[in-house]
């Protein structure tokens, strides 16, 4: 079993059934995500807007609490969250004086800031790497089906981490649902923006924004959208609000592949969704 | 402040100087998502930031209208990091008081930073509701919503917090800033 150090993030336990397709896939997986004691939020972009060096020391203490741990990697299953934590990394490991500033703050209470900080990476990148294989074997023909699956990767997870053309379109989600079964439709909007956390104060601004991603989707002939990220999910799922067609519904990738591997719907917290998804068998070949 | 120090501190941050090296091509603007929002979309940004008009760079709209989509970052040909060059206005708008007062997002992000600063996690219902008080309009808008989160499970009343949330709130200048108002 493979042992993780977990930054869950605080959107994570109101999630349209995140943590319970997470924890499905851990236990079918043999995955260990233990959670960071007593983690806080890494300040998103709220704290790096607001004042730097605050956004260095709310990241700086979960460092150090996997330091603490021993570990030399902290797992995310947020965007936001990923890529907060990689630019907090960034910043100090560039610039030692504000490693040294942090530390100093967190000896203040105890907790001791090593100088190599822990690699981010997010929970998708230890299903296409680390156990991909397993995945593979553990996919089942009997599950549920739920039809063409989309991947919408949002923008934090390539940006501004990968360049060139993975960093438009990557396809790493999509080359692993096509080694499960699991129909992958091709399309360009995986990673405009849903609008984040301006779709609450801009909620005209970000409407089209979002319809924009379902109208290309829908075009390409997905009839389901799978995410990575909470603020991501929510904001296309509660933001369908044209009447005019049928909603897509939006999920989370590990419930997906959930389906793949034969977990029941009902295991993989899908009732939670605001649009509902409709699953059937997959007929015996 | 003056807009010659206000330049001097813009030009000094090493991200922010490559601003210098802008040639103008747009292609941040015509990347962005929310341009057709902002006062001045970046490249025009830039161009006013380097004929001196820091205090109208300062008092514009468009940091506060960046989603750090990275998509100009991105695509820049001349590698101008100008996501983060929005953070960094954000940050000197904010020390300097000049931020934009019809510009919600302030507000938005104060709400977010008060729930930080008091429970050491942030739970959306309770940033919601606090930045309720300032934008009532905002939240009558997200009502249907509420309520079908709440059939769901996903409300969440009582709020996420640490062990200790005073030691987050004493980590950071901004936390402590926020804690003792409230």
């Amino acid at each position: 079993m493979t042992v993780y150090a977990f930054f869950p993030g605080c959107a994570y336990q109101s999630a349209a059934g995140y943590r319970e397709s997470v924890d499905a896939l851990n236990a079918r997986l043999d995955i260990q995500l233990q959670e960071l004691d007593d983690w806080n939020c890494c300040g998103a972009t709220a704290a790096f807007s607001l004042d730097e060096p605050d956004g260095l020391a709310l990241c700086g203490r979960l460092f150090a609490l996997a330091q603490k741990e021993g570990f030399s990697r902290i797992v995310t299953v947020c965007n936001a969250c990923y890529t907060t934590l990689l630019k907090a990394r960034k910043r100090m490991e560039k610039d030692p004086q504000k490693l040294a500033a942090v530390a100093h703050t967190l000896a203040d209470q105890g907790l001791e800031l090593a100088d190599s900080l822990p690699d981010v990476r997010h929970y998708l990148d230890v299903l296409v790497a680390d156990v991909s294989d397993v995945l593979e074997k553990a996919a089942a023909d009997n599950g549920d089906t739920a039809g063409a699956v989309a991947v919408y990767y949002g923008c934090q997870y390539t940006r501004p981490w990968i360049s060139g053309p993975d960093a438009q379109r990557p396809r790493m989600l999509e080359r692993l649902f096509t080694k499960i079964g699991i129909h992958a439709v091709d399309h360009s909007a995986g990673t405009l923006c849903c609008g984040a956390s301006h779709a609450v104060p801009y909620a005209d601004a970000c409407g089209p924004m979002i319809r924009r991603i379902v109208r290309e989707i829908r075009n390409k002939g997905g009839g389901i959208i799978t995410t990575i990220c909470p603020m991501c999910q929510f904001n296309l799922d509660a933001g369908q609000t044209d009447r005019q067609t049928d909603p897509l519904p939006v999920t989370y990738f590990t419930q997906i592949i959930g389906l793949a591997l034969g977990i029941a719907p009902k295991d993989l917290g899908l009732n939670k969704l605001l649009i509902p998804l409709r699953t059937e068998k997959k007929k015996a070949s | 402040m003056d807009d010659q120090h206000l330049l001097d501190q813009f030009f000094t941050h090493p991200d922010c100087r490559k601003v210098r090296s802008c040639i103008q091509c747009g292609t941040c603007s015509g990347s962005c998502p929310l341009a057709a929002e902002m006062d001045h979309a970046p490249r025009e940004l830039f161009a006013l930031i380097r004929d001196g008009e820091i205090d109208i760079a300062l008092r514009s709209n468009t940091p506060w209208y960046c989603v750090s989509c990275y998509q100009c970052m991105d695509r820049c040909p001349q590698e101008i990091p100008v996501a983060d060059i929005m953070y960094r206005l954000k940050q000197m708008a904010i020390a300097a008081g000049c931020q934009p007062r019809s510009h919600k997002l302030p507000d938005f992000y104060r709400a977010f930073a008060d729930d930080m600063g008091r429970n050491g996690r942030m739970t959306e219902t309770h940033v919601m509701a606090r930045y309720s008080l300032k934008h009532p309009m905002d939240a009558a808008a997200n009502m249907a919503t509420a309520l079908k989160l709440l059939a769901r499970g996903r409300l969440d009343l009582i709020p996420n917090r640490t062990h200790h949330p005073a030691q987050i709130a004493a980590l950071t200048t901004m936390c402590r800033k926020r804690g003792s108002d409230s």
